[in-house]
């Protein structure tokens, strides 16, 4: 750790919130479930991922290609079940201190009861405070409305509209993206109103 | 029915609550009512009941009842 708290880069996560256990993913992690969610269109779509058929191998060789520096892929589990529920995975520019935060909730049971705040929190004040993150941001697609409920609730601030950003993966039309960010300052600000979460 | 009531309206069927129940300072955030999946059926209900999609600038612009209630009142509902 360096004398302003920053740690070293390359550390995996490991972090517990209220409800859940968040920690880097391994190899080993690759489960039937999380390859069940890949396949289900009501998971991915909203993200314009497609939907893929892999072998626990291919997702084995998918996690082990992060290396909890430049990217890191993250693991929701549930406390009292230790099921996984969902994953982060945020990409790092080193060389801005920026990052970008994407999460799935691939259980759908857990869908509407709060996951993506309560964990995005504490992953928050450890990208910001101990990785020494300046900015983050999250882009959800303009018709993702429950993430973007979840970046309203959590006070991100909306930047703007990237128009016809990316092809839809369902049926090849334009899909808009929404830009959200959140400074380190105003994340600090946010933790001391007492916002929720 | 008035534009505040429509979104009253909107806001209690998105959330499974009566109108009455509908605080009039609600507002993400502070309504633990209306979390993400109501939101999901708030912002299609407001589509439906103006026969088109919303534009990314109202969709991040709603984030309290007055707020349906403003999209709803620049759609001509009065």
């Amino acid at each position: 750790m360096s004398d302003d708290g920053v740690l070293a880069r390359g550390r995996p996560v490991l972090i517990e919130t209220e409800r859940f256990n968040l920690r880097s993913l391994k190899p080993i992690d690759a489960s039937e479930r999380w390859l069940g969610w890949l396949k289900d269109p009501e998971v991915v779509h909203p993200t314009n991922a497609p939907v893929r058929h892999l072998s626990r191998e291919q997702l084995s060789r998918y996690i082990a290609g992060f290396d909890n520096n430049h990217n890191y892929l993250i693991g929701i589990f549930d406390k009292k079940s230790r099921i996984q529920v969902g994953f982060f995975y945020i990409d790092v520019d080193t060389a801005h201190d920026t990052a970008t935060f994407n999460v799935i909730i691939g259980e759908k049971s857990w869908w509407g009861k709060s996951v993506v705040n309560e964990v995005r929190a504490p992953l928050l004040d450890y990208f910001f405070d101990r990785l020494g993150m300046a900015k983050i941001c999250g882009g959800p697609l303009s018709r993702n409305f429950p993430a973007i409920f979840n970046y309203k609730a959590q006070g991100w601030i909306y930047e703007g509209t990237l128009q016809g950003q990316f092809k839809s993966v369902v049926d090849g039309s334009r899909l808009d993206q929404l830009r959200f960010r959140l400074f380190a300052d105003e994340w600090r600000t946010i933790r001391q109103k007492g916002k929720p979460q | 029915m008035s534009a505040l009531a429509a979104a009253r309206q909107l806001l209690a069927d998105a959330i499974g609550l009566d109108d009455s129940a509908i605080p009039g300072d609600a507002r993400i955030g502070s309504f633990e009512r209306w979390d993400s999946l109501a939101h999901m059926r708030l912002l299609s209900a407001v589509e439906e009941r103006l026969g088109h999609q919303l534009d990314p600038d109202d969709i991040t612009r709603i984030e309290s009842l007055s707020d349906i209630e403003a999209v709803l009142q620049a759609a001509g509902v009065e």
